[in-house]
């Protein structure tokens, strides 16, 4: 591994800008990641920050089972995220779509039809140490050695 | 006649400022905002559609669904709403052990409505400040309810389980922390100079304008209307419930009237728990068909269900009006007139409260 890599490595495991994309949840989840910007759980110190915007992303966190608007603004979103980049999706809905996956419904789960999911997170709604954990667990893997997997990839 | 309109600014649907997918169209002039057009349907999910032909038992869990941050006054509203239908009688423990949870909501609601606004005018110490307070808020409801959000607590006859003396006392001693802590952030935010900059005087809403819009809750009461949902609740008037009405109208008087509101909110807590006697926590229950208008006072305004059951005790038709529909029309079309800056459009906007999962649905 050349140095500049390990350098890489060693960065981008402190530093996880994070967006996070209401795709027709109830707000449930968006407050429980919200709750993990308080002092009391202090997800700065782990190195990820919430901007909330898309182009400066790493991780995109999706709450909600795919409304009809999303559907076609998700992918346009997820093109406009630079590399290296993941998707984690927070709570049952962008899964199963929990409560409101039922006759008559309007919404399109699961979320990983349209967008590549990395990483997911059930609970109705997760705690924040879950949500947490589950960032760095899986921002830690993917973006190790991005540039000799993207390579080999290519190959 | 032509308008005179220099770019049409869009904001949103993903933004920074905002917990929720909602586009705001501005049309600008140089700096100077002219006019607001909020676009909705980003998070509409028909839950009044789904819950047509369910069994009560589920449409409980679906209307807890209607919105994450207040789900315990949903939860509260519509089985009052069965309860007004069906005739049942909800024993004395049971209707403070509600308030004691649903005054406890309205902290932590009120508490994160401020820490939005304080983080949009980029004031982030004082936001963070005030979202550290609000966990001590969640901690007392998840001791109540036994979890932090969607707690299903509320049952038609009364509650689904009782609380210890312990829990009592650790959620007076909370109720302590809140107080002392939220008098110094008051100040804070009272006194600060960048604060009243940008908030004195912005998005005023004039006193015709709320009349005529029907405007609820906290922004209504920020402009001299008293509308409060809670004024014909005769437990609410027991336990020392007063009307707080502020004149300004303007952003300040929003926010420091959730802070009043606040303190409110910790007093009835307060009261509530001196008045728990040991009781029953749950009558039974038998649901009957019927049809009933049922109006609760939400951290944002008043939320009513309208809700008819058949003799099985499944939904007819069922009707939700959440208090952010007209709280963001009110915000659109009023309060985002002719601001003198176009960074002023999400901090009046956020300073009403808004609720996009409550207003779609």
């Amino acid at each position: 591994m050349s140095l500049i890599q390990s350098v890489k490595n060693s960065v981008r495991k402190r530093s996880i800008h994070v967006c996070y994309v209401n795709t027709g949840s109830c707000n449930g989840c968006d407050i429980e990641i919200l709750a993990c910007l308080a002092p009391k759980y202090d997800i700065e110190q782990y190195g990820i920050y919430v901007h909330n915007n898309p182009r400066e992303a790493d991780v995109i966190l999706i709450t909600g089972g795919m409304s009809p608007q999303w559907i076609d603004k998700l992918p346009d979103l997820w093109d406009r995220v630079p590399e290296p980049k993941a998707v984690v999706t927070i709570g049952n809905c962008p899964v199963s779509g929990c409560v409101f996956n039922r006759p008559g419904k309007l919404i399109d789960p699961p979320v990983s039809k349209y967008i590549p999911v990395t990483a997911s997170v059930p609970g109705c709604p997760p705690s924040p140490a879950e949500i947490i954990s589950a960032i760095l667990g899986a921002a830690g893997e993917l973006f190790k050695d991005y540039e000799i997997k993207n390579k080999e990839a290519q190959k | 006649m032509k308008k005179v309109v220099d770019v049409s600014l869009p904001v949103g649907p993903i933004h920074p400022c905002f917990k929720e997918p909602a586009r705001i169209k501005c049309e600008t002039a140089g700096e100077r905002v002219l006019s607001t057009e909020v676009e909705l349907g980003y998070v509409k999910k028909g839950i009044e559609k789904i819950m047509v032909g369910r069994p009560w038992q589920e449409v409980i869990f679906l209307a807890e669904r209607v919105c994450g941050i207040c789900s315990v006054v949903h939860n509260t509203a519509i089985v009052e709403t069965i309860e007004k239908i069906s005739g049942i009688s909800v024993p004395r423990r049971a209707a403070i052990l509600r308030i004691i949870l649903n005054e406890l909501d309205r902290i932590q609601s009120h508490l994160l409505a401020n820490y939005s606004y304080c983080y949009t005018i980029e004031h982030e110490t004082l936001a963070m400040y005030l979202l550290n307070l609000r966990e001590t808020a969640m901690d007392a409801i998840e001791s109540v309810s036994g979890t932090r959000v969607m707690s299903a607590y509320v049952v038609p006859g009364g509650v689904r389980e009782d609380i210890s003396d312990e829990t009592v006392k650790s959620i007076v001693s909370a109720m302590d922390k809140i107080e002392k802590e939220l008098k110094r952030f008051v100040k804070m935010f009272e006194s600060g100079p960048l604060i009243a900059l940008r908030s004195k005087g912005i998005g005023v809403l004039s006193h015709e304008d709320a009349a005529a819009s029907g405007v609820v809750g906290p922004t209504a009461r920020a402009c001299g209307l008293e509308r409060d949902a809670r004024k014909d609740d005769e437990l609410y008037k027991e336990l020392g419930w007063h009307m707080i009405t502020r004149t300004e109208s303007d952003n300040f008087a929003r926010i420091m009237l959730r802070f009043d509101e606040l303190f409110q909110s910790v007093n009835l807590v307060r009261n509530a728990a001196a008045a728990l006697e040991p009781g029953k926590i749950r009558n039974g229950a038998v649901i009957t068909a019927g049809h009933a208008v049922h109006t609760v006072e939400a951290p944002r305004g008043d939320l009513t269900y309208d809700l008819e059951l058949d003799e099985f005790g499944q939904v007819v038709r069922v009707a939700i009006q959440t208090p952010s529909i007209p709280n963001v029309e009110v915000a659109s079309h009023a309060m985002m007139k002719n601001l003198t800056s176009a960074a002023d459009v999400t901090s009046v906007f956020i300073s009403s409260d808004p609720c996009i999962a409550c207003a779609e649905r």
